[in-house]
């Protein structure tokens, strides 16, 4: 569980870094913080592993207050930041066993546990080679097994898959599923809304240190649709015939500089069937027809127009 | 102290192929070095030059230590790795506290390495027990003062705006230390020196202490010389102990 209430954090009286952030995560679920660098993310992160104090405001992570009781927070999360945060001199088993004997185990526990997570994370072959000759998705790895010699109740996860390769992106993500349904509580932070959608229960939408939308993946794909349909013919001169056609859907708009076409498309390819069907009416000839989905940018610009207007 | 423990034996691994042999090789070869070019230059009266120059040359290596405790203060504060420390239920002075065992552990490693390459040229302990304990105990009190030192410096550095980097730090607390060490009675008697640099070169820590520590060496020690050697050694253990702590405080 984890809550925050008002949360506002200002550095040196320059920049508000957070104003008035509420939000809060269940027991077990998985919440993705979505932003651009700089939104606050890491900032809101950092508040709730105890390594900075807010300006205002309240926050509460596992039950304990974070500026009263930040010992016993501590004693409750695992907290795993952008960078890997490893003795680079030591092997991938030498910090395993380092971070668990910080969070308490006996040594001969520590090594137990240690092998058990080497061997889930399929580390074996680099275990005992030290951090600093491993590829980023080997650091990564490591790095959140560190996180876990001890099941944390609450894990905070910021960008945990930027830098790496597709393929440790998807390993990342299968872990943080079998986390959540152990009941570990996650909030975690990337700046790609289709991660968000992928990995979380609920997303938190932050834009210069403000929440600009809240809800479960649908609710906010609804408000900033789910993508568009685009059709381009070969011939430019084309555009506004297929414009003609279209121009009844929602959201239709021609765009003669890109030469395209595009519809709003909430419910994907059965409005990709419906603009191919009227346009192949008119046989004219298509460079492409494609579905796309809104980018990062293209949901922020709708989200905070939403909010303003 | 699991925590303790854990982080202590981080250091050791990290360091048990560049400065722990380091601080094995770097007395041996300065004594090796100093008792071939000065050992038949400098007169020492009665005493013969190993048992006179082997404590200037451990205090030397405790000081070379010092740089390199600035430098892994400074790497250590700035590192993601302490940041994340500081998310775990740890004592917050357990990573400083770490790093000073482990000064303590060069520490002696340095004073059995100096003391082993004395007796092969020479040097004798002539006290009893008590001297040699009193002997190594000295050493180790001034190692841990420096060390404190040297880690808040190292922190310090870290944390400022400035830029200064705790490598470059290292590098121009390196003047002030030579000093020390050259214009002192470690290598050289007194006569040695111009008059005008007497009241310096006889009064300034590292002559006070080398002398202690000779004495002890050869059983019998000025009670004055060996208040004014524990004056220093506790009161800049009181001084810097104190710094250490106060920087260590969380954000």
């Amino acid at each position: 569980m984890i809550e925050l209430d008002g949360v506002a954090k200002a550095f040196a009286g320059t920049t508000h870094a957070l104003q008035d952030v509420s939000f809060s995560v269940p027991t077990g679920s998985v919440c993705a913080l979505l932003g651009h660098n700089g939104a606050g993310k890491t900032t809101t992160i950092k508040i709730l592993s105890t390594l900075l104090r807010p300006t205002s405001g309240r926050a509460i992570v596992a039950g304990y207050d974070v500026v009263r009781d930040p010992a016993q927070v501590r004693a409750s999360i695992g907290s795993i930041g952008q960078l890997a945060a490893l003795d680079f001199e030591l092997t991938g088993r030498q910090n395993l066993v380092l971070f668990g004997r910080l969070r308490g185990m006996r040594r001969k526990h520590a090594r137990l546990r240690a092998d058990a997570l080497i061997h889930q994370f399929e580390m074996s072959h680099a275990a005992d080679r030290p951090v600093r000759t491993y590829s980023g998705g080997m650091r990564r790895r490591i790095d959140i097994a560190a996180g876990l010699m001890v099941p944390p109740e609450v894990l905070f996860l910021d960008e945990p898959t930027t830098g790496l390769d597709p393929r440790s992106r998807r390993d990342v993500w299968g872990l943080v599923s079998s986390l959540s349904a152990q009941g570990v509580t996650i909030l975690l932070t990337t700046q790609y809304l289709e991660e968000a959608d992928v990995l979380s229960d609920s997303i938190v939408v932050l834009n210069k240190g403000r929440i600009v939308a809240d809800g479960t993946a649908e609710e906010l794909k609804r408000r900033v649709g789910l993508g568009y349909c685009t059709v381009s013919p070969v011939n430019p001169g084309d555009l506004s015939k297929i414009f003609a056609v279209v121009a009844d859907l929602d959201g239709a708009e021609a765009d003669y500089e890109a030469n395209t076409v595009s519809v709003r498309a909430p419910d994907g390819v059965a409005m990709l069937g419906e603009v191919f069907r009227r346009v192949d009416r008119l046989g004219v000839e298509l460079v492409d027809i494609a579905l796309r989905k809104p980018s990062l940018d293209e949901a922020f610009l709708h989200l905070t127009e939403s909010i303003t207007t | 102290m699991t925590a303790i423990a854990a982080l202590t034996e981080r250091i050791v691994i990290a360091t048990v192929r560049d400065d722990l042999p380091f601080a094995v090789l770097a007395p041996v070869a300065n004594f090796v070095f100093f008792n071939l070019a000065l050992g038949k230059v400098i007169d020492t009266g009665g005493m013969g030059y190993p048992q006179y120059v082997l404590p200037a040359i451990l205090i030397q290596v405790i000081f070379l230590g010092g740089l390199t405790t600035v430098d892994r203060a400074a790497r250590d504060e700035l590192s993601d790795f302490a940041d994340r420390l500081r998310t775990l239920p740890i004592s917050t002075i357990a990573p400083v506290t770490a790093r000073m065992l482990y000064c303590l552990f060069r520490g002696v490693l340095g004073l059995l390495a100096t003391i082993a390459v004395g007796y092969v040229f020479g040097f004798r302990m002539f006290g009893g027990f008590i001297y040699v304990a009193a002997f190594a105990v000295l050493a180790l009190m001034l190692t841990l003062a420096l060390s404190l030192a040297a880690d808040t410096a190292g922190v310090r550095s870290a944390a400022s705006k400035r830029g200064i980097r705790g490598g470059l730090l290292a590098h121009m607390l390196l003047v002030p230390q030579l000093l020390l060490f050259m214009l002192s009675t470690g290598m050289a008697p007194a006569d040695a020196f111009p008059d005008w640099l007497h009241p310096f070169v006889l009064y300034q820590p590292v002559s006070q202490v080398t002398e202690t520590l000779r004495g002890f060496a050869n059983g019998h020690v000025a009670v004055s010389n060996l208040a004014a050697s524990l004056a220093w050694c506790v009161g800049l253990l009181v001084v810097f102990g104190a710094l250490a702590l106060r920087v260590q405080r969380r954000p």
